[in-house]
């Protein structure tokens, strides 16, 4: 009992720096200003190694309701190497401001503790326990500058709309329990053979979706979307685009995979629906936008889209190519939003433009957008180029032909935004005579998410690797 | 011996790239070292690919010098180069222009050490496109050489450079994602779980795809590749996109870029979806010869000479379309020789403009005058283009617009006579530009025009016209590589 309680490790060590972080700020003077990072990056250090060397043996804990399986430990790698670069943002944004920064990095942390659970779970309630932590989270980063209306604006309308869908979804929750008379994933599992209570399996399936799809940003699930990412500071909006984004992901493949198979030929079609109105609405809806966050918050449900797609695809394959997806599209947002703090900081705007002439300014930081830009493109030689490929791949083996045509074209349509913005730092005259400011951190951090971006659009072998590591004990049994 | 040519087909697209990092190294001042790097890794993969083509034995139609390496088992996608007989001419092709369009590249401009980064970057990935042999990697650098052009066109361009650039980016990328999702199909349908063109080859050979299939996936490859081709009606990117670039950019995109179009046509609908390509080709015809007598047409209207060469190269390339949709060896034969032949004389045709441009800012027809007087070797240059243009016998375009029409006039008469006129178009609009420019009275408003004085300015022009006497003259030394693949695509 002693030794499986150990499958807990990373999340007892991310608690107890949770716990010691706050304790350090009581007692030290000045803590979170001069210690966060050091003492938080080795907090997120010993979480990858309690992963590292406990974390792979899979089996679960509590009657089988917490499992730390190698896919949950792919996620959790994932949400840790994400932290890092919005740690360092964090630092960068909060620099010069009068907000306080230790409640920030104590609510982060508790985020990504959230994140922990969520992708753990293999019973509902410990799924929904986690889930919220990471919405209340980020209820309150989003809302964390006090002297700001818009994020105080954005941080009302995420949570009045977040509350909505988590009540939906804690609904589909209690009409499964009603169903299986459990919580527990394979239990639920069950009650979807029963003839007599198909129906209401089916009901409580589409409230469970519909609460997921809120936080990956599917539509018609998405209207929080655009004004969140506008109002919420820039760090916390990275971390969202990113880690939420993840955790939802991960929390529909591992029930499409495992939970939702017996419900046979509706789930691809429903997801299928909803990854087309997805694409559409994420890609054509950033058309017109002016506001950086806001045309990247669009932009972001377009990529939910693509996911989307991957879920509805039957394949074992499709798989792969989702998580392959969520490592090319998050080094290349964070990438993304770490420039558009440095901007917003430099000329105190997050509008389109303030990043004309950037090339001339700050040509490191143009090049690493252009990178960035170019893979949420799917533009090879970049890692994004590779995640729709194998996504539309997949789609097309199993036969959605529509889809993946879609998906195909969107690439062409998100490709006249993603320009646009590379024309306005490459072609127009400088906005301001200013220069960002660029510390040493923001290079290293900057140039490991280009890195990324361009080694997982080259060297697929090694990141493919790792994900068939993850995927395969996940649908082993049902293959 | 084979062994290490291999590895130089391999690494024929790395090479310009590799000299693309180290010019980042290079301070941005120090622009003869910059310009040397450049034109240095041009001239380079440019003597590689001759010491390549004399190696290459004529007679073989198979692909040579392969490499090959496993990139993705799962997927099946290889790492696989090689050289067959079509894919040498268009190596031929772009190791002259881009050696040519390297001299032109080096000359003053603002911020030249991005531009010949971008310039390399895509000179490498235009590489990979034609040595490439498996569907993964051709695609791959096929839609890499979209990331060099947009910023090109965006910053050095000329008039209406912005909308130009995101007009041609977006119109090649909607072709290119549309023929990705044919390629799709293809490895879906065949069940071949391989991208390697070798091993789809052989296996569709033994159990070819069926009817339909092949005709979604002919016409996805066919129009998505078609964008690029010019073909009409998806044309209208290629007249504002030439006119926008700079001349090196020019030369590259209407001297190679667009005969990938055809190229690509060729390896994946010909080769893997033949009976889907020969339920299209009908229509591929009919669209070419529009767009001939169309793009003729308005080439006819233009008075500014780069909207009037764009829609030249638009007209030219209905001949090719024609001569593929005719799925006939001459005809095939033909639009090879005359994608080589289009594309070094639209690339010199282009590095004249150029050269006029940079002196005077002007393009127009009417702006100019006198200058086989004033300016006696760019005139010369310019009528010797003009005339290899509209396909007089000497020059390479003669015989391979003759063998265009010779290969399709049994399947489509009516619509080769209609193509044939279509030379009479291309010599009115050509020689009344000769006209204006070249004779009757000087233009007083340049005084000072000067003509190409140093060989680093007339290198790249004598390059280029050498390649289309020679091969005017001797057609056979690229139609006898030509043919023995064509053997083999056309059952």
């Amino acid at each position: 009992m002693m030794f499986r309680s150990l499958i807990f490790a990373p999340e007892l060590i991310l608690a107890l720096v949770l716990f010691l972080f706050a304790a350090g700020e009581i007692r030290v003077k000045n803590f979170s200003n001069r210690f966060a990072l050091p003492f938080l990056g080795t907090g997120l250090a010993g979480a990858a190694v309690g992963l590292f060397f406990l974390g792979k043996t899979g089996g679960s804990v509590y009657s089988g309701t917490f499992t730390s399986d190698p896919f949950a430990c792919f996620f959790k790698y994932f949400f840790l190497a994400a932290a890092v670069p919005v740690l360092v943002m964090s630092r960068v944004f909060f620099c010069g401001r009068p907000d306080r920064t230790a409640e920030f990095f104590l609510i982060f942390w508790s985020c990504l503790l959230g994140l922990f659970v969520t992708v753990s779970a293999q019973d509902f309630l410990v799924l929904f326990i986690g889930l919220e932590i990471v919405s209340l989270s980020f209820y309150v980063m989003t809302a964390y500058l006090r002297n700001d209306s818009s994020s105080a604006e954005s941080g009302i309308k995420y949570l009045l709309l977040g509350s909505l869908a988590s009540a939906f979804l804690i609904y589909g929750i209690s009409l499964f329990y009603v169903l299986a008379g459990t919580t527990g994933f394979e239990g639920v599992k069950a009650c979807f053979s029963e003839p007599s209570q198909r129906t209401l399996c089916l009901a409580a399936f589409l409230f469970v979706v519909s609460g997921i799809g809120f936080k990956i940003a599917a539509a018609p699930f998405h209207l929080w979307v655009p004004d969140v990412y506008q109002g919420a500071p820039s760090p916390v909006v990275a971390y969202l685009s990113v880690a939420s984004k993840a955790a939802a992901t991960a929390v529909l493949v591992r029930l499409t995979a495992v939970v939702f198979v017996p419900l046979g030929g509706i789930k691809p079609l429903l997801f299928s629906g909803l990854a087309a109105i997805t694409l559409i609405y994420g890609n054509f809806g950033a058309l017109g936008q002016t506001n950086l966050k806001r045309l990247f918050g669009y932009s972001s449900i377009g990529h939910a889209g693509y996911l989307l797609l991957g879920i509805a695809t039957e394949n074992p394959a499709s798989a792969e190519s989702v998580l392959y997806y969520l490592i090319a599209f998050g080094a290349a947002n964070l990438a993304v939003f770490f420039v558009i703090t440095l901007v917003e900081k430099e000329t105190g705007s997050a509008e389109i433009g303030a990043l004309a002439g950037l090339s001339r300014r700050a040509p490191f930081l143009a090049a690493v957008m252009f990178a960035a830009v170019l893979s949420l493109a799917g533009i090879p030689p970049l890692a994004g180029f590779f995640g729709k490929f194998y996504i539309l791949a997949a789609a097309v083996q199993t036969g959605l032909y529509w889809l993946a045509l879609l998906g195909a074209m969107m690439v062409a349509v998100s490709l006249y935004y993603y320009l646009n913005i590379v024309k306005i730092m490459y072609v127009s005259e400088s906005f301001s005579g200013t220069k960002p400011a660029v510390t040493a951190a923001s290079k290293i951090i900057l140039t490991l998410l280009t890195g990324v971006t361009l080694a997982a659009g080259l060297w697929q072998t090694p990141f493919l690797g790792g994900i068939q590591n993850a995927v395969i004990r996940l649908l082993g049994p049902d293959l | 011996m084979s062994q290490a040519f291999s590895f130089a087909v391999a690494a024929l697209p790395w090479l310009p790239m590799a000299a693309a990092v180290l010019l980042l190294g290079i301070p941005k001042k120090n622009e003869p070292a910059l310009k040397a790097t450049a034109v240095g890794a041009c001239v380079l993969n440019a003597a590689v690919v001759l010491a390549l083509l004399v190696s290459l034995d004529p007679r073989s139609g198979q692909p040579q010098f392969v490499f090959r390496a496993d990139w993705i088992v799962s997927l099946g996608i290889t790492y696989a180069s090689g050289i067959d007989g079509i894919s040498a001419v268009m190596l031929l092709l772009h190791a002259l222009v881009s050696t040519a369009g390297a001299f032109v590249a080096v000359e003053p401009k603002p911020r030249l050490k991005e531009y010949l980064i971008f310039y390399l970057t895509l000179v490498g990935g235009i590489y990979g496109v034609f040595t490439s042999l498996d569907l993964f990697f051709l695609y791959l650098f096929y839609e890499m050489t979209l990331i060099p052009l947009f910023p090109m066109i965006g910053i050095w361009g000329g008039k209406n450079k912005e909308y130009g650039a995101m007009k041609l980016t977006l119109f090649i990328t909607a072709g290119a994602v549309l023929a990705l999702f044919g390629l799709l199909l293809l490895y879906a349908h065949s069940g071949a779980r391989t991208f390697n063109l070798a091993d789809l080859e052989i296996l569709l050979k033994e159990n070819p795809l069926g009817p339909e299939p092949q005709k979604l996936i002919a016409l996805l490859c066919l129009a998505g590749f078609g964008v690029i081709a010019s073909l009409w009606p998806l044309h209208s990117w290629s007249p504002i996109g030439y006119a926008a670039a700079p001349t090196s950019v020019s030369m590259l995109h209407a001297g190679v870029l667009k005969k990938m179009g055809p190229y690509l046509m060729i390896r994946t609908a010909v080769m893997l979806a033949p009976e889907g390509t020969r339920f299209w080709a009908p229509y591929l015809a009919v669209l070419a010869v529009i767009g001939i007598l169309y793009a003729g047409y308005a080439a006819m209207k233009q008075t500014d000479l780069k909207f009037m060469v764009g829609f030249s190269s638009v007209s030219h390339m209905g001949y090719v379309l024609l001569g593929i949709a005719a799925l006939h060896p001459a005809a095939m034969a033909g639009a090879v020789l005359l994608m080589f032949s289009h594309g070094v004389m639209a690339a010199c045709a282009f590095a004249l403009i150029g050269f006029l441009y940079t002196q005077t800012h002007t393009r127009g027809l009417g702006d100019f005058g006198g200058l086989a007087r004033k300016t006696p070797f760019f005139a010369t240059a310019f009528v010797m283009t003009s005339l290899a243009s509209l396909g007089l016998p000497g020059f390479a375009n003669f015989a391979a617009e003759l063998l265009v029409f010779i290969g399709a006039w049994r399947t489509y008469p009516a619509i080769v006579a209609l193509a044939v006129f279509g030379i009479l178009i291309t010599a009115v609009y050509l020689l009344r530009a000769v006209q204006q420019l070249c004779y009757g009275p000087e233009n007083p408003r340049w005084p000072d025009l000067k003509d190409f004085i140093s060989s680093r300015e007339k290198f790249p022009i004598i390059l280029l016209l050498a390649a289309l006497i020679l091969f005017g003259l001797w057609p056979w030394g690229i139609l006898r590589w030509i043919e023995p693949v064509l053997g083999r695509i056309l059952l």
